[in-house]
């Protein structure tokens, strides 16, 4: 799994804040200027436009995806269990 | 150095003296005048930064020159070559570049009065053609000695990157408008000998429209864009009968179909974007109608009548020209969004637009996925509007866009030099991206020093202001950066084209991704709009592959693309994939559609249908599916032609004679880039392409060709 985020984003950091997503092998891919591979990663999973509108995303290793703080925080909560 | 034009020497003995001599000066007022050296001190003095004296210096060892040569006769641009070489000689380079003479020799302008020009097969050949070529050519030299530093011009030259239009230097690139500038102000341009008020009959505003898209295509380089062109009509259309309106649809497309034959040069590049339903940010915008008054009405008021004129146009498109060809221009973009979706009659209207599709390939499908709204304004470039585009929508008038020049990078030669280094390489692609920045900062300057000017000076009617702001809101133009030959540069550096490996094609979007983000840090630091662009490359494709076959042998023998022994060679365009890959139409489109989103200016990819017509139903079926499950910004399906020129009758498919008289004088017509035209008219590269195209045959023949999720099939993904 990998959960794109960038900083300064609230909810990004509150996932972070409320998941141990180093034990669930959760990668993190920070989006922003210096960073192309992350853009590039978000491209292959064609996310680019929602990433433009809702940040985090957890792409799942199914390749589907979450966005929201709540819904992304409920369901690493769920698979930790 | 204008006033010295020819010069002749007299019957009399060679005197001591060169002042002495009988020569006669033809200037450039068409007179005769005496050989007089302080002509060329003067213009070396008003041309150059050189002193008197040394000017003098130059002067008098140039007469030297013309006494000792016996030369019978003396034209104006030899003295001028004489001047600089004593430049040279006497190492005054800066002076030589400025003292430079523009033109072109004698052969090239007697090849190209009588040679068809290739390099934009939109351009037709003829007297007024010619002379575009001529004063093209010299405005060419003009933009790389005086526009552009010498780095830009340099790399330009040597093909490291291409600045597209300089023989338009003069102008912007393209732009896109509305309709609704024209109804609510006229026809009222600077310069006009009379002006128009707004137009109280839809056939008015139709000649409205035409004639201020000649008169915009006479400033700006490329593409003329409309923006809803069938629902700002509507409210003209009221009351009008179903033959009124067939009659206006047909007008407006044969109005622009014939320009080019009418304007002599470039045909207007025009593109006019088309909705079924009524996009959401017009929904609740007053209706403008007849004599420039508010109707009363929003324009959601006006769906019908828009959808009628917009089915009235697919039917003349459906029908083509009088041979039964398609139409080149207007091109059609038909906006696909969520609201269509939901918008009664729909899947009736898709049914139609995917006829036209499977029969003249005319439709482009611009997919505007949630609440993304566009305005396209050629085959690729299109401007998303912001929420400050989107408050200009409640005043249409306001929306007016423009890109003010593309500048497309060579990829390829990047992964020549980097040899195989990730790090040389994309320092590489950051350099070429700050090169092309200051050459976007270069034509900025340019232009900007046109307009400055104000309406009389020689860009005037693109600062007319009749909305309290100029017509061309330059603090809003976009900086294009395009890219050719994504596909060859993977290649190169990994060994595997795009296609071939989730590797190579993941690599590819981290190069796509490196260009956008050095682009927006570009933006950002001059406070100026640049964005990726997928270039169409009409003949950058071919110049590229040329040049690194001449600097890169025999490296890039192994790479560039096309039959190195006709000269029929080229880059794959843009980010696409090969256009001979083994790829299905799905795959195409979903794996092209995962580059669209970083490409901000718009993106195409192109289904080549050859001389198969697929069933309509599975073109819809494809459409749909495009838009629900992939990421592409837009879709056009290109099927080949071949017309006749003794019976006239136009069949399917590229063909060597006439399928019904037999005839070998015959045209093939199919897509180039982004337009229709005719195949004798392209270039060596583009007909490269042509040959190796890969047709999608058999994939359109029944809706089942497309069932099943596009995300589950399969390629690279």
């Amino acid at each position: 799994m990998t959960l794109f985020t960038k900083d300064d984003c609230g909810k990004c950091d509150y996932v972070k804040k409320h998941v141990d997503l180093d034990r669930l092998g959760v990668k993190i891919e920070v989006l922003g200027p210096e960073n192309p591979d992350a853009l590039a990663h978000l491209a292959w999973h064609g996310l680019v436009s929602v990433a433009e509108k809702a940040l985090p995303i957890l792409v799942l290793d199914d390749m589907s995806h979450l966005t929201g703080a709540i819904p992304i925080k409920s369901y690493l909560e769920g698979i930790s269990h | 150095m204008g006033e010295v034009m020819e010069l002749g020497r007299g019957t009399v003995p060679p005197p001591k003296d060169a002042t002495d001599t009988v020569l006669f000066v033809r200037t450039s007022d068409m007179e005769i005048a005496g050989w007089d050296r302080h002509r060329i001190v003067e213009a070396l003095v008003r041309e150059t930064f050189l002193d008197e004296g040394t000017a003098e210096k130059v002067a008098l060892a140039v007469e030297q020159v013309v006494q000792r040569s016996q030369i019978e006769v003396l034209t104006a641009p030899l003295i001028r070559e004489l001047v600089d070489a004593k430049l040279v000689e006497f190492g005054l380079e800066s002076a030589r570049r400025m003292h430079t003479r523009l033109g072109m020799p004698l052969f090239d302008v007697e090849q190209l009065l009588v040679q068809p020009n290739r390099e934009n097969a939109n351009v037709p050949h003829g007297p007024e053609a010619t002379n575009l070529t001529l004063a093209e050519n010299i405005k060419k030299e003009y933009a790389l000695l005086a526009v552009f530093g010498q780095e830009v011009a340099d790399a330009h030259m040597r093909g490291d990157l291409h600045l597209h239009d300089l023989g338009f230097v003069d102008r912007p690139y393209c732009s896109g408008q509305s309709l609704e500038y024209l109804k609510k102000f006229g026809l009222n341009l600077p310069n006009s000998l009379a002006m128009a008020k707004p137009a109280k009959h839809a056939e008015v505003l139709l000649a409205h429209m035409v004639k201020f898209s000649a008169a915009l295509q006479s400033n700006f380089a490329g593409a003329i864009g409309w923006d809803a062109v069938n629902l700002f009509f509507a409210p003209y259309l009221v009351g009008r009968s179903d033959r009124d309106v067939k009659q206006l649809a047909q007008m407006l497309i044969f109005e622009y179909s014939q320009q080019a034959v009418a304007r002599g040069g470039q045909a207007i590049f025009s593109d006019i974007n088309l909705y079924w339903e009524v996009p959401k940010h017009f929904e609740d915008v007053p209706a403008i109608g007849p004599g420039g008054e508010y109707t009363g009405q929003t324009y959601g008021a006006y769906e019908k009548e828009a959808q009628r004129f917009l089915t009235m146009l697919l039917e003349v498109y459906r029908g083509g020209d009088a041979s039964g060809r398609p139409f080149f221009f207007p091109k059609p973009l038909v906006h696909i969004t969520e609201k269509f979706f939901r918008t009664e009659g729909h899947q009736e209207f898709l049914r139609q637009l995917c006829e036209l599709s499977a029969e003249k390939g005319n439709t482009y499908f611009i997919f505007d996925r949630g609440d993304t709204a566009k305005i396209s304004e050629c085959c690729r470039l299109s401007f998303k509007l912001e929420k400050s585009d989107l408050d200009d929508a409640k005043q249409p008038w306001r929306m007016r866009y423009s890109a003010l020049q593309n500048v497309t990078v060579n990829l390829p030669r990047l992964a020549y030099r980097a040899g195989g280094d990730d790090t040389r390489l994309f320092g590489a692609i950051t350099e070429v991206l700050e090169l092309a920045c200051r050459a976007h900062l270069d034509k900025k300057a340019f232009i900007e020093k046109l307009l400055s000017q104000g309406e009389r000076g020689p860009l005037s009617l693109l600062t007319m202001n009749r909305d309290g702001q100029p017509y061309l809101r330059m603090h809003r133009v976009s900086y294009l950066l395009g890219m050719v030959g994504l596909n060859e540069l993977v290649k190169i550096h990994l060994g595997q084209e795009l296609h071939e490996s989730p590797e190579a094609f993941k690599f590819g979007l981290r190069v796509i991704a490196h260009m956008k983000l050095v682009a927006e840090k570009l933006g950002h630091h001059h406070h100026m709009h640049f964005v990726l662009e997928q270039t169409p490359a009409e003949s950058t494709a071919y110049r590229f592959a040329k040049l690194d076959l001449k600097y890169y042998s025999p490296q890039a023998g192994r790479y560039v693309r096309g039959d190195l022994s006709r000269g029929e060679v080229y880059y794959t365009n843009s980010t696409h994939l090969h256009v001979g890959s083994p790829t299905s139409p799905i795959d195409r489109v979903r794996m092209e559609g995962l580059f669209h989103p970083l490409i901000e200016a718009g993106s195409i990819t192109h289904l080549w249908l050859g001389e198969e017509q697929p069933d309509p139903a599975a073109l819809a079926s494809f459409v749909e599916k495009v838009f629900r499950h992939t990421q592409s910004d837009q879709i056009a399906f290109s099927p080949e032609f071949t017309t006749c020129l003794a019976c006239g009758r136009t069949a399917r498919g590229l063909k060597e004679a006439c399928a019904y008289c037999g005839s070998d004088e015959v045209e093939g017509i199919t897509r180039i880039t982004g337009y229709f035209t005719k195949v004798s008219s392209w270039n060596k590269g583009k007909i490269g392409e042509l040959h190796e195209r890969a047709r999608c045959r058999g994939f359109f023949s029944a809706p089942a060709a497309v069932s099943g999720s596009a995300k589950a099939e399969g390629g690279v993904g």
